[in-house]
């Protein structure tokens, strides 16, 4: 048997574990392709109709701009981040039969997952954009391409913690509980549901702390025309992708014979 | 060739580090190697370490070989996808092209016997049926070296007869690495023989000779 090239092999191996990870939800039953798409559509639907219903009843109701839209773009990212770092979190445990084929290295496992993830939420977008489009919401973004280039660092930012999250939950069980706990917090602290601008002053020099916030402020800034980023730490962000991006990095390459070995 | 150098293996324990190999160099030639050693004494690690889907804790072990996962492994099946898919994504793994894909799956079919059972999710399957799968589907992969554990007992009694001929037909182009403490099945697969015994290696050219070994470790 000839041996083929790595970047041949990576390619291969993330190909087949993206289909396997597709197919394995898939087939969960009859209407397992429905549910595929539909569940985090509805759930992610249910969630922005809330948070509308909310606002358009309650005494505050004066906004400017469109909330459901707000909703929409901020919170498919935070989605996709959250279910990244909750796929990487078990990706190890759960493929560890697959380390039995050499090919298979464990952080293929964790990109495996990624590009589902990617997948299923663009699907997503175009649904939600579908939808708004039908229903006569002006869904044009204020720069398409900041949008879209926030999308994708929030996509490197998630892929390093959920490294760092995914090799310390190898060693010790209680981060994988601790991040699945945690996630469910962040959602409320990461500006998903207001924009920072309306939170008193002295709150939000503490949520700032919180990199998720400036995701969230740089995406509603850049698609919504009413809002900017004006709160927004492009290098605080920077940070927080490439300090963890390269620990996990080291870690990693330190560890993996020993994640493979568990 | 499987070269070992200064290999180190252990594993943490509560009463501290359980010694597998302990700084072994040695060079393997070419051919059928049976491993033998006593329960618990990490055949089957030290088996998983010469194909590289294991490592030491120190040393190295290089080869220029190619080694397949160890045969007749029912372990990465999703229970929910079919037997069909499951074939598929170990063909999409080793970067086979669509015909080549179809060929394997044909292969397998044949050779496994599932009926109609091969299109149904792998979770409706008996053991036996899962075994008869990955056997097949090992079959039908080429490597220099093949890694059997003691799985050469899957399936009723024509398909355990199907199997050996098959895996013997197989080893004509390659060789093995095979954990056993079936003697026969050893005498009759391999010509050496390696024997694993308190953190050392003893290799033996001749299979009969590491079997005459490790008797004596067993009397003692």
């Amino acid at each position: 048997m000839v041996l083929r090239k790595s970047s041949k092999i990576f390619l291969s191996v993330i190909k087949a574990l993206f289909l396997r990870e597709l197919n394995t939800r898939i087939s969960i039953g009859k209407s397992g392709l429905f549910w595929t798409f539909f569940e985090p559509f509805f759930q992610i639907f249910i969630f922005i109709s809330i948070r509308v219903a909310i606002v358009s009843n309650g005494s505050n109701s004066v906004t400017t701009f469109d909330y459901a839209i707000f909703m929409a773009s901020g919170f498919i990212a935070f989605n996709m981040f959250k279910n990244i770092l909750s796929g990487a979190t078990g990706a190890f445990a759960a493929n560890k039969a697959l380390f039995n084929y050499k090919q298979v290295k464990p952080i293929d496992t964790i990109f495996g997952r990624l590009l589902l993830e990617v997948f299923l939420s663009s699907i997503i977008v175009l649904l939600f954009l579908f939808i708004g489009f039908l229903f006569g919401y002006n869904v044009e973004p204020q720069n398409i391409v900041m949008v879209f280039f926030a999308y994708v660092w929030i996509l490197v930012f998630s892929f390093s913690i959920g490294l760092i999250v995914a090799i310390g939950n190898i060693f010790f069980v209680s981060i994988g509980k601790f991040v699945g706990m945690f996630s469910f917090a962040l959602l409320i602290f990461s500006a998903v549901f207001f924009p920072i601008n309306n939170i008193p002053p002295a709150v939000q020099e503490i949520l700032l702390y919180n990199p998720l916030v400036h995701f969230m402020e740089m995406i509603h800034g850049y698609y919504i025309y009413e809002l900017d980023d004006r709160f927004v730490d492009y290098q605080y962000m920077l940070y927080w992708t490439i300090t963890p991006l390269f620990i996990g990095t080291w870690l990693y390459i330190k560890l993996e014979k020993r994640i493979i070995s568990q | 060739m499987i070269e070992l150098k200064n290999v180190t293996k252990y594993f943490r324990t509560n009463q501290g580090k359980r010694y597998i190999l302990q700084n072994v160099s040695l060079t393997l030639p070419d051919g059928n190697i049976g491993i033998l050693g006593r329960n618990g004494t990490g055949k089957s690690t030290l088996m998983r370490m010469l194909g590289r889907i294991d490592f030491p804790n120190e040393g190295k072990i290089t080869s220029p070989n190619s080694f397949s996962w160890p045969l007749g492994l029912g372990g990465g099946f999703v229970g929910n996808m079919t037997g069909k898919a499951n074939v598929k994504f170990v063909c999409g793994l080793y970067g086979k092209s669509y015909e080549e894909t179809k060929e394997i799956i044909t292969l397998v079919q044949d050779f496994a016997e599932l009926g109609n059972y091969f299109e149904m999710p792998i979770k409706t399957y008996s053991s036996g049926m899962k075994g008869r799968l990955s056997f097949g589907l090992s079959l039908s992969f080429d490597f220099d070296y093949m890694l059997i554990d003691e799985t050469l007992s899957v399936g009723d009694a024509r398909f355990k007869v199907k199997a050996k001929e098959a895996l013997l037909k197989k080893i004509e182009n390659c060789h093995i690495l095979l954990v056993s403490h079936d003697m026969n099945t050893l005498r009759e697969l391999c010509q050496s023989g390696l024997l694993v015994h308190e953190g050392e290696l003893e290799y033996y050219e001749n299979i009969d000779d590491a079997i005459e070994r490790y008797k004596e470790i067993n009397k003692s």
